[in-house]
């Protein structure tokens, strides 16, 4: 498996209103308690769906570790392996149950530049079939590779 | 003592009584691999040694968010229903233990916010040591009558080196459809 070709954004290409790629994850019981696990929460209501009813929740449903795997690996689809998550804040709303489907948007709102650090803030959310799952705002470090064109 | 005052008492307060919590293993990639397939993230820095050793983190770095799991305790799978989901045994001056005894059993996470200051490589271990932060009045929310409570998490490798923040909030909360008086 070569992965040579996955590139890493330049800095000086992001422009404030840039759009990421969605991303679309169908959200399986299987992909939920994959996740639980291998962020090692063991709390039943992500694997035991007759636990998670005593609690009041229709189904299992996914953990908060999980939603900063995805929105961290939703950024770095789009901006290479060499960019550096230097912040993520999330707040959650509805929950994800097995079977929904949650799409990724977000959009570049801020760019910055820290000595030889190019920076990039990111405003997110992910939608379901039940409203906005999760929201936040991230701050991603970009490498330099060339000189920015001068704005107009 | 009221339940607030047993709560006020907590806030600033470490978490556990037992100091910072150490990971119980060392940064390592068959975790790492665990994690990148569950989130079927094919970054090739958390993977593959060749392509990682050409970037600018010089070799295998750990995905970042992966920073809370490290530190998290090895869970006992018996009785964790009964502990409400706690990997371990918990002591009874915990704020999630005395909320858990004035019936607010239901645990929900909400927010979390992360502060990266580098990766992590292969080897390191990670200690976690975190702080109350708060604790809100009762509040009415969509699942119940419950209390957000929010703690800071200092993550250190080595000589105490930070390499991130962490604020999480959750929710602790009367689950409906569950009688009050038990």
């Amino acid at each position: 498996m070569s992965s040579r070709h996955i590139q890493t954004l330049d800095w000086n290409t992001i422009s404030v209103g840039d759009v990421l790629p969605a991303l679309m994850i169908d959200m399986s019981a299987t992909r939920i308690v994959a996740g639980a696990i291998a962020s090692r929460d063991f709390m039943p209501v992500h694997h035991d769906r007759a636990y998670a009813n005593e609690q009041g929740a229709p189904d299992i449903f996914m953990n908060i570790l999980s939603d900063t795997g995805w929105c961290s690996r939703f950024l770095t689809d789009w901006a290479g392996p060499e960019a550096m998550v230097k912040r993520l804040a999330i707040r959650l709303g509805v929950p994800v149950f097995p079977g929904h489907v949650l799409t990724y948007n977000g959009s570049v709102t801020d760019v910055s530049r820290n000595g030889d650090d190019g920076l990039v803030e990111v405003e997110f959310s992910a939608v379901n079939e039940l409203g906005e799952h999760v929201g936040g705002t991230a701050t991603l470090s970009l490498p330099i590779l060339s000189r920015r064109a001068p704005t107009v | 003592m009221t339940l607030d005052e047993q709560l006020a008492a907590l806030v600033g307060k470490p978490l556990g009584a037992g100091g910072p919590s150490v990971a119980p293993d060392p940064v390592n990639q068959p975790m790492i691999r665990h994690w990148a397939a569950a989130f079927e993230d094919h970054n090739p820095v958390y993977v593959d040694p060749q392509y990682a050793a050409d970037t600018r983190f010089g070799g295998i770095v750990a995905p970042p968010l992966m920073l809370q799991t490290w530190a998290m305790a090895t869970p006992t799978i018996t009785g964790i229903a009964e502990r409400g989901g706690s990997p371990v045994e918990r002591g009874g001056a915990f704020v999630l233990t005395v909320l858990d005894e004035a019936g607010l059993v239901g645990t929900l996470a909400t927010n979390s916010e992360f502060e990266i200051e580098r990766y992590l490589r292969l080897g390191e271990i990670v200690s976690a040591e975190t702080v109350l932060e708060s604790v809100s009045p009762e509040k009415q929310t969509r699942l119940g009558p419950g209390r957000f409570v929010t703690w800071v998490t200092n993550y250190t490798v080595g000589n105490g080196e930070v390499v991130g923040r962490q604020r999480f909030r959750i929710l602790k909360f009367r689950p409906r459809g569950r009688r009050t008086d038990e």
